[in-house]
């Protein structure tokens, strides 16, 4: 295991600038603090693409423990439209991922993801919330 | 020699008929039944003849599959649809209904479907078909379906649902939809805000084609939650050609997972 850290980092997080698969099925807010964002590196378990959200799981390294996160992300039908299946990240991977950490005490999750990349610094995900006007 | 007779014969009834039917094929060739035109093709003028007509519709067309993702308009969150501007005014029971809401008892982490008003501003593709009697909404999301009908039928007792009872009709440019008959949903306004619906909600719709564009101005009232009626207006693009609907098929499992990231409000 090759996995390296968990960074919590606490501070203004500029939202909607990086908020890769959008999720649209409930708010991420009573779930996932958006004031905060978390980065884990760790090896990726598996990828379970389905509605009317898709998980990845990471098994990290914290200080020698093995601990599995749990990062959520878009629906099926969003991923889909990105092309973005189980072979794009396959198990064994090591990633690089953050996003906003889960509020539960003692969960291991992440939702909104900011950055998402191979352990190699090459991008897997990345996208942004379009802006347009409402309609009104 | 009997049987090379019969052969003989036969042979001469084919070509007798093969000749009959290629002079019946000459006769249409002059002008009695119009021949196929290939795909794509315009048929032939005749001399002198007018231009065909355009047929006309008997009603608006608003068929298709139609983009509701947030390429056509911002994402459903909590202040969207519903913005400042056009926010719900509860009344008492709305609100302690909402102050008392925990998400934990959503029932869409079971996989129960969206309803309206939620369920026309979820951000995926539409489908819409009509026929003479009715009108079909297929929705991305949900794998849900509604039916709206023209025919003049009205809803019994027995048509208390999710989606409720919609009936249409045309007036002018725009299908508009008069839906009731709906269960008491706790989450029944939309996906964000805790507010409930009760089987006193009535929505209505108004779909209208504008420069190619899907469009729809939708209005609920529930005197049991809401002081007066609220109302939002979006819009569908054009889906690509050839986009189909995916599959949604809701799996209770991922569906629920994401409970146990939140602090509960109950213990």
């Amino acid at each position: 295991m090759n996995a390296k850290r968990v960074t919590v980092v606490v501070g203004a997080v500029l939202l909607g600038a990086l908020a890769a698969p959008v999720i649209a099925h409930h708010s991420s807010a009573p779930f996932y603090d958006p004031t905060k964002t978390v980065e884990i590196t760790g090896e990726v378990t598996k990828l379970h693409i389905k509605n009317p959200h898709s998980f990845l799981y990471v098994t990290v390294d914290e200080k020698g423990q093995k601990a599995e996160w749990q990062v959520e992300m878009g629906t099926g039908a969003q991923l889909a439209r990105n092309n973005l299946t189980v072979d794009t990240l396959k198990p064994g991977t090591m990633i690089k991922v953050s996003g906003q950490p889960s509020r539960a005490e003692g969960s291991k999750g992440m939702c909104c993801i900011k950055t998402l990349m191979k352990a190699d610094g090459s991008a897997i995900l990345r996208g942004t919330v379009p802006k347009e006007p409402p309609l009104r | 020699m009997k049987s090379q007779g019969m052969r003989r014969t036969f042979g001469l009834l084919a070509f007798a008929a093969l000749l009959t039917m290629t002079r019946g094929v000459g006769a249409r060739q002059a002008g009695q039944t119009p021949p196929p035109i290939a795909p794509g093709a315009k048929p032939p003028a005749s001399p002198g003849a007018k231009p065909p007509a355009e047929p006309v519709s008997r009603f608006p067309d608003i068929a298709g599959m139609w983009n509701g993702t947030p390429r056509a308009r911002p994402m459903n969150s909590e202040n969207f649809p519903w913005t400042k501007s056009n926010y719900p005014v509860l009344n008492e029971r709305g609100l302690a209904y909402q102050k008392a809401f925990d998400e934990a008892v959503a029932p869409k982490y079971d996989c129960v479907p969206s309803s309206s008003p939620a369920i026309q501003y979820d951000p995926y593709f539409m489908q819409v078909v009509q026929w003479p009697d009715r009108v079909v909404f297929r929705y991305e999301k949900d794998d849900a379906m509604r039916t709206v009908w023209l025919d003049g039928r009205k809803p019994t007792v027995q048509d208390y649902s999710l989606q409720g009872f919609s009936v249409g009709r045309y007036e002018g440019n725009a299908l508009i939809v008069d839906t009731d008959h709906f269960l008491f949903d706790i989450t029944g306004f939309d996906d964000y805000n805790g507010i409930p619906s009760s089987t006193l909600k009535k929505v209505t719709e108004k779909y209208w084609k504008e420069n190619g564009e899907l469009r729809l101005t939708l209005t609920l009232e529930d005197p049991l939650f809401l002081r007066q009626p609220a109302s939002y207006t979006t819009r569908w693009l054009a889906a690509a050609p050839g986009y189909q609907l995916e599959p949604w098929e809701c799996d209770p499992e991922s569906s629920r997972a994401p409970i146990k990231m939140m602090i509960p409000k109950y213990k």
